[in-house]
């Protein structure tokens, strides 16, 4: 028994030449795979241990709820509109397979088959993407969040700037704290009163225009209003006399006026003789 | 203008506004002005324009740090108004004191007296008699009383990115951007346009209505435009009861020199802006 056991053994550590060369394939095929598989971005390395990183800090909950990526518990209850998703670009909508060739976003290299790439400028293309004021105000160049060569579609697996990890490996480099929720800001955002801005961001389509209509009403309302004010009572200086004349001789509704006002002059005369004051009584439209 | 016109104007006045209340447009006069010339630095800073006048409160990021410390103080003076605001209503008779004539919400004589002006304008009909408020003085105050807490919540989601977007979604902050500058654009243009017009340049107040610093006006001026309030007033009792004293003359400089120099910034910063409109962006 004992022996058959020990000759099992012996048998199971002897290899026959066909198991050598599966190994030996499976080696390969493991290395290819290692070749071939993309590279892991370059993560913003905040933690003590590249190797360690947060292992021993993950006990405690919720230390790092604004680093993590926490898709669920950390994203607001408004949901985020389809602005880099979307899948229309121009006046017709793309097919999903289409716009997944045309829109390069989950490719590894976004500008994979561009002609003459390495000697083009990013602004060359992208002109508006130059406007916002990450660019005009904080002075910062594409490279500082979109990274080195080759530029990931911000869809594929392992980019930077995928939504699962671009708050901790983008905007956290700068924005101490980042969440997903606080990456959810469109840093290249539309023309707020344009079209593309009414199908990929309405919220900030909607709310342009109502602030501009409000800001241009009130000045198209008020701006001709002060002005015919200024020029009427300019007119009723040049003819004061005569309008001081019309007070008390025509209109209708002045008459009425002057009969409403005159009950409470009548008495108010009688105390004022007391107090001497001569002044108000003088000026009164009611005494003609 | 007659002597004895020129007499009872400097004799019987009507007092408008308690010194409160100019105390308050005071510091809302202080404070809106250093937020316009620091936000416009910011606004402006691509030009050289807008560099020079943020060199004037120490460079880009220090006019930011007046700004949002400034902003702050505009926020507490506006709760303690509107605490105040509350204690100062007639709870007693609610209704009526609050929709009644002495009272700033807009009701529907106001309306009546906007149709009733803008026919007069072209000739078609007398001018309006206005009670204690007209429409555009409503108008001003309400446009503040909604605009400052507009421009403090979006201002207060930028100063705190973080924090609201805790609360918010992160684009919030794009709307909330968007919101502080179209509003304040909007609040500038009109006080700096339509505010100084009608307390400047407007003929019955030419050089400077001065209601709002010597917080009484003369007895003249008041029939003028508002004869309603003069009327009710002299039903309620003698008018001596409201007779206020005249600003003293030394009083009378100080706020033509602040006046006319707060006048001055505003239309600076009007001016420059418009020059340079075409370097910004509404969004």
């Amino acid at each position: 028994m004992l022996d058959l056991v020990i000759n099992h053994r012996s048998y199971l550590m002897m290899r026959t030449p066909y198991q050598r060369t599966v190994n030996i394939w499976a080696t390969i095929a493991l290395l290819l795979q290692v070749l071939i598989t993309p590279n892991f971005a370059v993560a913003q390395e905040e933690v003590a241990s590249a190797l360690r990183r947060y292992k021993d800090r993950e006990v405690s909950t919720g230390y790092y709820e604004e680093y993590e990526a926490l898709p669920g518990r950390q994203r607001s209850p408004i949901s985020v509109p389809s602005f880099s998703s979307s899948l229309r670009r121009g006046v017709l909508p793309l097919s999903r397979t289409a716009a997944r060739v045309r829109i390069r976003t989950r490719l590894v290299d976004s500008h994979q088959g561009i002609k003459f790439y390495s000697v083009l400028r990013c602004e060359y293309c992208h002109v508006e993407q130059t406007k916002d004021i990450h660019t005009v105000r904080a002075n910062l160049t594409c490279r500082q969040c979109h990274g080195r060569e080759p530029i990931s579609g911000i869809q594929f697996a392992f980019s930077p700037m995928n939504p699962i990890r671009r708050h901790a490996y983008v905007c956290a480099k700068c924005h101490e704290g980042a969440s997903v929720s606080f990456a959810t800001y469109v840093v290249h955002e539309p023309a707020a009163g344009s079209l593309t801005a009414k199908m990929d961001f309405p919220i900030l389509y909607y709310s342009y225009w109502f602030i501009f209509l409000l800001l241009v009403g009130t000045l198209a309302f008020f701006i001709p209003h002060t002005f015919l004010v200024g020029v009427r009572e300019l007119i009723g200086k040049v003819k004061k006399p005569k309008r001081d004349n019309e007070r008390h001789d025509e209109g209708d509704d002045e008459q009425e006026d002057i009969e409403l006002s005159d009950k409470p002059d009548d008495r108010r005369d009688d105390d004022r003789d007391d107090k001497q004051d001569d002044d108000i009584k003088r000026d009164d439209p009611g005494k003609g | 203008m007659t002597p004895e016109k020129a007499n009872a104007m400097t004799t019987a006045r009507i007092k408008r506004f308690s010194s409160v209340d100019r105390l308050y447009h005071l510091f809302l006069m202080l404070t809106f002005l250093i937020q316009s010339a620091t936000g416009f630095s910011r606004l402006f800073f691509t030009t050289s324009w807008g560099k020079q006048l943020g060199n004037v409160f120490g460079g880009y990021d220090t006019s930011l740090t007046i700004h949002k410390w400034v902003g702050v103080f505009m926020m507490i003076g506006f709760v303690i108004h509107t605490i105040h605001l509350l204690t100062r209503v007639q709870w007693r008779n609610f209704p009526q004191s609050v929709f009644g004539p002495d009272s700033l919400v807009p009701n529907f004589k106001d309306a009546q007296n906007l149709w009733q002006r803008l026919r007069w304008f072209f000739g078609l009909g007398s001018p309006p008699k206005f009670d204690r408020w007209t429409y555009w003085e409503k108008f001003d105050y309400w446009a503040v009383y909604w605009g400052l807490p507009l421009l403090a919540v979006t201002g207060l989601m930028i100063m705190y990115p973080m924090v609201t977007s805790r609360l918010l979604p992160g684009w919030a902050l794009n709307i909330a951007v968007l919101l502080h500058r179209a509003e304040a654009v909007l609040a500038t243009s009109y006080i700096f346009i339509i505010h100084f017009f009608i307390g400047h340049l407007r003929p019955t107040s030419f050089p400077m209505n001065e209601a709002m610093f010597a917080g009484s006006i003369p007895l003249d001026e008041a029939l003028e435009e508002r004869p309603d309030w003069v009327a009710r007033l002299s039903q309620e009792g003698p008018l001596e009861l409201v007779n206020s004293k005249p600003p003293a003359p030394w009083y009378r400089v100080v706020y033509f020199v602040f006046g006319y120099a707060a006048l001055a910034c505003g239309v600076y910063l009007l001016i420059n802006g418009i020059i340079h409109s075409g370097a910004v962006r509404l969004h």
